[in-house]
């Protein structure tokens, strides 16, 4: 297996408080979708904010292509490739929804490129060029979730993280949001959901990560982790994968 | 009517510098959550720069204005690495930063007091006491031009946050700080070059108060109160509603001094500030407060 990203066994909390997680790690391959599954307070979302730098490792590594990220600030790993969007969907209200995808990317340098990019997102989602001059806090939340996902597209990234995409959405725009990205996944982008439906989750997934007390108890095909057992007893409520 | 158009005219002009004096307020608030309390004693180190500067060396105040900006600037950079970097992670930030900005306030004060006594100064470019007469109407050249500074001041300003990188930075930081980060803005350069600018505003404020009002040391106690109420009104961290805001009420307080007396006019600023905390706390352009 070639990995993307290597997590070894990290050590991660909030500021000086007690670590949240403690000995997590995770296996990405390129170009699939990963989902972790986890009780509430099983370290899901601090694991995320651990890779994209928004926490200090204390112990373990976090490796992207062969390179170190540890101790790296947020913008700096979002240069290397690496984006994340975080439960609240990170959008800036008050600015259009044009604005939020030029703030998407706003590490590129190229002005001219950077409106290329943002036109062919508008082509690829139909909605957002509709409402391209519309303020992102007033769009549905189905339409702010397909807005903070096409804006990680801007910069063309190796690795999406998305914590909990589908959080207060209506199952019909649930699954428009896994289409979604099982269309970044055909396209080689690397996905890394935290899902809080485990089950939908590993459905639409290639490999499930369970994670609880803050370390990874278990990972593998996530056909496999719908299958095991404990998994499903544990964390699926006892429902067969159909 | 005349007398209606008269007043109308000296308070918009006024309300212009009133504007300038509480975008940087504003500024800083919207981006870093800062309620500097010291704005308008640092506005009054600006005009002890002008002031100076015309004294010792007859340089025109409006001239100046860019010398006194970026000296406040560099003094605005100067104090946020002091006193407020360390604290952005604290979970009282923004409480924290009334007391540190309110002891700011007073050492400023004490400063200036010690540096240039407690006399009242006041520069006095020819402009500052003539005044242009069209028909019935008279409209002092000072107040006037200051007016028409601040608002191209302010307008370059919007133009700079609304189209340019680094204000689309400063506008993604202030709507949705972690976003920002997370989308590769350096937060913390952003937050010391919008303290930079809102100091700056402060000293390019400071410039023009020194020909429109009388100024000294302790006089920022006065217009605290004045340039909250005009921020409160207009929407902590809009400096739209801080535009609208101080235009409004200027225009209100000059109405009021006319028609009901001078001593009342500041009163107006307090009224509004107390009326628009009762009716409506979140400002003309703020967002409501989100409720625990």
């Amino acid at each position: 297996m070639t990995e993307l990203l290597q997590v070894t066994n990290i050590t991660a909390g909030y500021g000086d408080g007690p670590a949240i997680l403690d000995g997590a790690h995770l296996t990405v391959e390129p170009g699939k979708v990963h989902c972790i599954i986890g009780p509430n307070g099983a370290g899901k979302s601090t694991l995320m904010k651990a890779i994209c730098g928004m926490l200090t490792i204390r112990k373990g590594d976090v490796v992207f292509k062969g390179k170190r990220l540890n101790g790296m600030r947020p913008d700096q790993i979002l240069r290397e490739g690496i984006c994340f969007v975080p439960q609240e969907r990170a959008l800036f209200p008050k600015m259009t929804v044009r604005e939020n995808l030029r703030m998407g990317g706003f590490i590129l340098d190229d002005k001219k490129e950077l409106e290329r990019r943002i036109e062919g997102i508008l082509e690829r989602f139909p909605i957002l060029r509709e409402r391209a001059d519309q303020h992102a806090g007033t769009m549905s939340g189905g339409q702010q979730q397909t807005l903070a996902m096409a804006r990680t597209l801007i910069i063309k990234p190796a690795i999406v993280m998305l914590d909990e995409p589908s959080l207060g959405l209506a199952p019909k725009i649930v699954q428009e949001m896994f289409d979604i990205m099982k269309m970044m996944s055909a396209e080689g982008v690397t996905v890394l959901l935290v899902e809080q439906n485990a089950l939908m989750g590993l459905k639409n997934s290639d490999w499930g990560v369970v994670l609880d007390l803050g370390r990874t108890l278990f990972e593998g095909p996530a056909a496999t982790v719908l299958a095991d057992p404990r998994i499903q007893e544990l964390y699926l409520g006892g429902k067969k994968a159909a | 009517m005349a007398d209606i158009l008269q007043i109308l005219i000296l308070g918009l002009a006024l309300g212009g510098v009133i504007a300038l004096m509480g975008s940087g307020l504003s500024l800083v608030f919207g981006v870093m959550r800062i309620v500097n309390l010291a704005h308008p004693s640092l506005i009054i180190g600006g005009a002890y720069v002008t002031y100076w500067a015309f004294k010792m060396t007859g340089v025109d105040p409006i001239v100046m204005l860019p010398v006194a900006s970026l000296i406040m600037a560099a003094i605005g950079v100067l104090l946020y690495r002091l006193m407020f970097e360390r604290e952005t992670k604290s979970a009282k930030y923004s409480e924290m930063t009334v007391l540190l900005t309110f002891a700011l306030a007073m050492m400023v004060e004490g400063l200036l007091g010690g540096l240039f006594t407690n006399t009242q100064r006041v520069v006095s470019p020819d402009y500052a006491t003539d005044a242009f007469f069209i028909g019935d109407l008279f409209i002092p050249k000072g107040q006037l031009y200051a007016g028409i500074v601040s608002l191209v001041i302010i307008t370059a300003l919007s133009l700079f946050l609304k189209y340019s990188r680094l204000g689309y930075a400063i506008r993604a930081t202030t709507q949705n700080r972690e976003a920002a980060e997370l989308l590769g803005v350096n937060v913390n350069f952003i937050c010391i070059l919008a303290f930079a600018i809102g100091i700056g505003l402060a000293g390019a404020a400071g410039s023009l108060v020194s020909f429109v009002f009388s100024f000294f040391p302790a006089k920022h106690w006065e217009w605290i109160a004045m340039l909250m109420s005009v921020v409160v009104l207009g929407g902590m961290g809009s400096i739209l509603g801080t535009v609208v805001a101080a235009l409004l009420l200027s225009v209100i307080a000059a109405f009021v001094g006319t028609w009901i007396g001078a001593t009342w006019s500041t009163l107006t600023f307090f009224l509004a500030l107390f009326l628009i905390l009762l009716v409506r706390p979140q400002g003309l352009f703020g967002e409501k407060p989100e409720m625990a």
